[in-house]
């Protein structure tokens, strides 16, 4: 690490500025589209900022035919946490099937992943034929929803594949040996040290719904979801107001990370409280 | 040291109707693949009240042995029983043992306190009843004060003893111990293996130790087994088992011993006799006495071996001796371990109290004659064959 002379290799400048540059292209198109959600009236689509004023976030809230902003994420918000719901439900009982090898484990596993590698829009294509074929309705609801779940589910099937190695089975050993039953060992030692693991499946079954575009594009059905609404008002509207819903939007995530993460934390502060 | 495991009295140990913590395995078998198999046809008794190591080098299958006791998995073929009575169906927690994990296995989201009250809890007792239960076991292991934190936040030590604390809280006959010693450094090692002994000697309770380490169990065994590749090589007392090895394989395993091997010669009525392949004499006692001509491996402790100068040309190298050159000369406190090449596969190694090699000192590329005692030599219940000395360990401290 600290070299003698004190001097580091060029290869530190060429990741520092490779990092940097991640950096400009993550944060710097947030911060801007956060600082352009406060233009003034009179403001333009670009900077400068002109009288800075909360006027975009207020059309928001108060249609003016910008868009059913209000209707979408009306839509969004529910779809989003039923896909979290059922992507953990499915994701931790599968991740415990898969810590037993059973015959043909790994072709459905596989069967499984490939749905990360099939392209969204292909799919959602794909899936509005079948539905057409079928003769049912695409619906946010039941269409949507399940392009969705092809979506989270591998994604938190893969997480809890981590999560659940990294649990070492003397644990439940341990409960069985102290007189715990099967469902004991799994509800007083097993689900809480795989809580977090658990919960960072809900935020990823969550995030991923909630701003699913490709997936979402042909299966929602008649009502648009938020991402739809918002690339619809893309191609009608021109004005900040796309920005203060970007800040929203994005707002809203970091505040569901914080929950999650602050309900980790809260749950062992509690644990350790509980004498 | 001031501080022990246990500062209880003995009074407070156990009631005086204990269950027999006595262990049978009668032809236990365990195969997780077929056509191999982890452990063959074990037979085995572990006394009630016995402090019982399982030895052998990793892959042996002792951990199998122990983890088949607890019931974690179960035999293919054969019979446990403990205390009379077959436990085989019966889940871990009805055994009536108690098992510690190399890892510990404390519950990492509960206190020191909810871990060693776990059982309770399942038990059904009362929140109020089970702490108080939890806390008087805590503060036999000296941890009372601790009980509200959480497992990461303790030393190895201490939470190798909330581990102990966790499993003598079930009141098992049977205490399992699998590497407990492993994960502690070597100062901590050496107190907690007191603590172990004293332990069981107060509680009176059978334990089963699984370990790779001689000295371990060698200083806490009443039983020692020696296992390898499956198979129980030798069972007896530590004493037994460190200066009569059954076989070549205990011999090396343990350390402390050279193994020779010769055939018997065809003698009339002096004592019988081995000869080497490189056609050294060693006596062998009176009885009983093998047939002439069968191959035979005996096994002479280190400290029992004597060196002095010896002039290569032209003496010829009397009964009960080898020749061979210095190789290393290793200080170890209060003697010197001497490694002789002598020409075999196996180095021979002599144990020299520090006051012989003051009078005699050797140094590398010296020619020594080793020699040694007819009645120091053991006779090996099978020939060395070569194969069964590959898990070659030093026994030294």
């Amino acid at each position: 690490m600290a070299l003698a002379s004190g001097r580091r290799p060029w290869t530190f400048y060429a990741l520092s500025a490779f990092f940097a540059l991640f950096v400009l292209f993550l944060y710097g198109p947030m911060i801007s589209l956060l600082i352009l959600s406060f233009q003034g009236p009179s403001g333009a689509l670009d900077f400068p900022l002109r009288h800075p004023s909360f006027i975009w976030f207020r059309a928001i809230v108060h249609p003016t035919g910008n868009g059913d902003i209000i209707g979408a994420f009306s839509r969004s918000l529910p779809l989003a946490l039923i896909v979290m719901m059922l992507t953990m439900l499915i994701s931790v009982t599968a991740g415990f099937a898969f810590r037993r090898r059973f015959h043909g484990s790994a072709l459905l596993f596989y069967l499984t992943i490939a749905s990360l590698i099939a392209p969204g829009l292909v799919l959602s294509i794909g899936i509005l034929v079948m539905f057409r074929f079928l003769g049912l309705p695409a619906t946010w609801y039941g269409s949507a929803l399940g392009a969705h779940l092809s979506w989270t589910l591998p994604f938190g099937l893969l997480i809890m594949f981590s999560v659940l190695g990294r649990l070492d089975p003397s644990y439940e050993e341990a409960a069985h040996d102290l007189g715990a039953g099967r469902w004991r060992t799994v509800r007083d030692v097993v689900l809480p040290i795989v809580l977090p693991g658990i919960i960072a499946v809900a935020l990823f079954g969550f995030t991923l719904s909630y701003d699913e575009f490709p997936r979402t594009w042909l299966t929602a059905g008649t009502k648009n979801t938020l991402p739809l609404e918002i690339w619809t008002m893309l191609t009608n509207v021109t004005s900040p107001v796309l920005y203060a819903l970007g800040t929203v939007t994005t707002g809203f995530s970091f505040f569901l990370i914080a929950v999650a993460l602050g309900s980790i934390v809260l749950i062992r502060r509690r644990r350790s409280a509980r004498r | 040291m001031t501080e022990t495991l246990l500062t209880a009295t003995r009074t407070a140990a156990r009631p005086a109707a204990r269950a027999s913590g006595e262990i049978r395995l009668i032809d236990v078998t365990k195969s997780f693949s077929p056509g191999s198999y982890a452990v063959r046809e074990i037979n085995l008794t572990i006394p009630d009240g016995c402090y019982c190591c399982l030895l052998g080098p990793s892959g042996c299958g002792k951990t199998t042995i122990l983890r088949m006791i607890a019931g974690h998995e179960t035999p293919t073929a054969g019979e446990i029983s403990i205390g009379g009575h077959s436990v085989l169906g019966l889940p871990p927690g009805r055994r009536g043992t108690a098992m510690m994990f190399q890892s510990y296995a404390l519950f990492p989201h509960l206190s020191v306190l909810d871990n060693v009250a776990f059982y309770l809890k399942m038990r059904g007792i009362r929140r109020d009843e089970r702490r108080r239960q939890a806390r008087a076991m805590l503060e036999r292991v000296q941890l009372d004060h601790l009980r509200d934190r959480m497992p990461a936040q303790l030393s190895g030590g201490q939470q190798q003893r909330v581990a102990l604390a966790r499993s003598l809280i079930t009141n098992p006959r049977v205490l399992l111990l699998d590497e407990p010693l492993s994960a502690l450094d070597e100062f901590l090692r050496l107190r907690m293996r007191g603590e172990l002994k004293s332990l069981q000697t107060e509680l009176g309770i059978t334990f089963v130790h699984v370990t790779h380490t001689q000295p371990e169990a060698i200083a806490l065994a009443d039983l020692v087994v020696v296992m390898e590749t499956g198979q129980i090589e030798q069972a007896a007392s530590a004493a037994a088992i460190f200066d009569r090895p059954a076989t070549p394989y205990v011999a090396r395993f343990m350390g402390g011993q050279n193994v020779l091997t010769g055939r018997v010669m065809q003698l009339a009525d002096a004592r019988p006799r081995l000869e080497s392949s490189e056609g050294w004499i060693f006596e062998l006692p009176a009885a009983p006495a093998p047939p002439a001509g069968a191959t035979v491996s005996v096994a002479i402790r280190r400290d029992r071996v004597a060196l002095s100068r010896h002039d290569s040309r032209g003496n010829s190298v009397p009964p009960n001796a080898i020749a061979g050159s210095v190789e290393a000369t290793e200080y170890q406190g209060s003697y010197f371990k001497v490694t002789l090449n002598v020409g075999m596969k196996h180095a021979f190694v002599a144990n020299v109290s520090d006051t012989a090699f003051a009078a005699e000192p050797v140094a590398a590329g010296d020619v020594v004659l080793a020699s040694w005692r007819a009645e120091h030599v053991h006779v090996l219940s099978r020939p060395d064959l070569g194969d069964a000395g590959v898990p070659y360990l030093d026994t030294t401290e």
